[in-house]
C-alpha cells in the first residue's frame, strides 16, 4: 500500500491493507461520476467510489456511518446506478466493516475505525458532510473536497456511462466552472 | 455466566443447522458430485482448517475413485504482525494436480477474498478442470464473485460457529453450525428475527 494515499478514514485503509493481502489490486478514488445536473447542464453533484478494483472491474464505496444515516449515501449510489447501469458498485456499510473485523478478529479495531472517531482528515457529519464547520465554514472548505470540473481525461475515466450521461457530461464538462462536492 | 468458550453450547444463540440437517445436505452434495464426475478421476482440495469436517464427511459421500489434499492459507490479521503483509501458502499440496479435475472444498464462503487468491493459485498449477464446493454461502458479504459449483446451504449474514468453523479457534468440534451469541464476541446484538427462514437449501 502506498503511504502517501491520502485516505479520508481510517476504515478505508484498513480495507486496502486487506486487499493488498489477498493480492487484489486497486485504486483509490480513481473517478469521479457526475450524479446531478441543473437546468443548464452544470454538474451539481458527483460521486467518487472510495475503491475501484480493476481486475475484478468492480468498484467498492465504504461508509462506517450508522445504518439509520446512510439515507443520502444511498440516495448517490442510486443515482450513479441509474446514470451509469454498466458500472459494478458495492456498498459496504458499517455492518460489513464491522463482520469483517470480527472475522480477522479486529474487533477491537471497530471503536477506533467507525464513525467520525475513524476520519483522518477533515472530520466529516454523520450524513457525510464536513462536521466541525458552521455553514459559513463549510464554503471555506469546499474546495479541500472538490474535485476539478469535468475534463476530457474524467470524460475517458468513466467507466461507460449511458448516453444520456455522456451527454450531460460532456454539456457540463463545456459549462462547469464550479468546483463539486464528491460525497 | 461462564467465560466464552467454557460451555460451548451456552455461547451458542440459535442452533441454525442441526447435525441430521448438515448430514443430509453433505450426502446430497457427495450423490451430485458422484454423478457430475463419474468415470473421472477426482482431487479433494481441502482449505484448513474450517473444512476439515466437510471434507471428512463430503469424500465418504463420493462413490468415486479420488485423491484428497490439503491447503492452508493465513488469513488476514492472523497475528497482530500480518495485518500489513501478504497472504501465504501455509500449507501447500503434496502432489501435484496438473491435468487432474480438482474440487476445492470450502466450509463458507463469505468475501471470496480467500477463495480468489486460492483459485488464482491453483489455476496457475494447469488443472484439468477445477471447480468449488462450499457447505455454507454468505453471499450478503461477498466481494469478489466466484461462481461456486455446489453449494449446500446459503446463510444469512449472521457469525456462525460449528462443524469445522470457529471463532478465536473454539467452536470447531460443535456438531451443528450455529450463530455465536454477539455477547460472546463483545458486540450489541444484531439478531434477524426468522433466521430459520432465511436459510436456503
Amino acid at each position: 500500500m502506498d503511504p502517501s494515499t491520502p485516505f479520508a478514514h481510517a476504515s478505508e485503509a484498513e480495507m486496502a491493507r486487506i486487499l493488498d493481502f489477498y493480492a487484489v489490486r486497486w485504486e483509490y478514488e480513481p473517478h469521479v461520476f457526475p450524479i446531478l445536473w441543473n437546468l443548464d447542464g452544470d454538474v451539481v453533484e458527483s460521486f467518487s467510489p472510495d475503491f475501484y478494483l480493476p481486475d475484478l472491474d468492480l468498484y467498492l464505496e465504504m461508509t462506517t456511518l450508522r445504518q439509520k444515516l446512510v439515507r443520502k449515501k444511498n440516495r448517490k449510489l442510486r443515482r450513479l446506478r441509474e446514470n451509469y447501469p454498466d458500472i459494478n458498485i458495492k456498498l459496504f456499510y458499517a455492518r460489513d466493516f464491522r463482520a469483517l473485523m470480527l472475522k480477522y478478529g479486529k474487533l477491537a479495531l471497530i471503536d477506533g475505525l467507525s464513525g467520525s472517531s475513524g476520519q483522518v482528515t477533515i472530520s466529516r457529519a454523520e450524513d457525510g458532510t464536513p462536521a466541525d464547520l458552521p455553514a459559513a465554514g463549510l464554503a471555506a472548505v469546499a474546495p479541500l473536497l472538490a474535485v476539478p470540473p469535468s475534463s476530457p481525461a474524467d470524460v475517458a475515466a468513466l467507466a461507460t456511462p449511458t448516453r444520456a450521461a455522456r451527454r450531460r457530461h460532456t454539456r457540463s464538462a463545456r459549462l462547469a466552472e464550479r468546483p463539486v462536492a464528491r460525497r | 455466566m461462564s467465560l466464552p468458550g467454557t460451555d460451548l453450547h451456552a455461547d451458542v444463540g440459535q442452533i441454525l443447522l442441526s447435525e441430521e440437517r448438515i448430514a443430509a445436505k453433505v450426502a446430497e452434495l457427495g450423490r451430485a458430485i458422484s454423478a457430475d464426475y463419474a468415470g473421472r478421476r477426482l482431487t479433494l482440495v481441502s482449505v484448513l482448517k474450517g473444512s476439515l469436517p466437510f471434507m471428512a464427511d463430503l469424500m465418504r459421500s463420493i462413490d468415486l475413485p479420488l485423491r484428497i489434499d490439503l491447503m492452508e492459507v493465513s488469513s488476514y490479521g492472523g497475528t497482530a504482525t500480518e495485518s500489513s503483509g501478504l497472504v501465504r501458502i501455509l500449507k501447500d499440496l503434496s502432489a501435484t494436480i496438473e491435468q487432474e479435475h480438482v474440487l476445492i472444498v470450502e466450509d463458507i464462503i463469505d468475501t471470496g477474498l480467500t477463495l480468489n487468491y486460492l483459485v488464482r493459485y491453483l489455476r496457475g498449477k494447469n488443472p484439468a478442470s477445477l471447480h468449488i464446493c462450499t457447505l455454507l454461502d454468505k453471499p450478503a458479504r461477498r466481494l469478489v464473485e466466484i461462481p461456486v459449483d455446489y453449494i449446500g446451504f446459503t446463510i444469512p449474514d449472521q457469525f456462525v460457529v460449528g462443524y469445522g468453523l470457529d471463532y478465536g479457534e473454539i467452536y470447531r468440534n460443535l456438531r451443528y453450525v450455529g450463530v455465536l451469541k454477539p455477547e460472546v464476541y463483545g458486540a450489541g446484538a444484531e439478531v434477524e428475527p426468522d433466521l430459520e427462514a432465511a436459510i436456503e437449501g
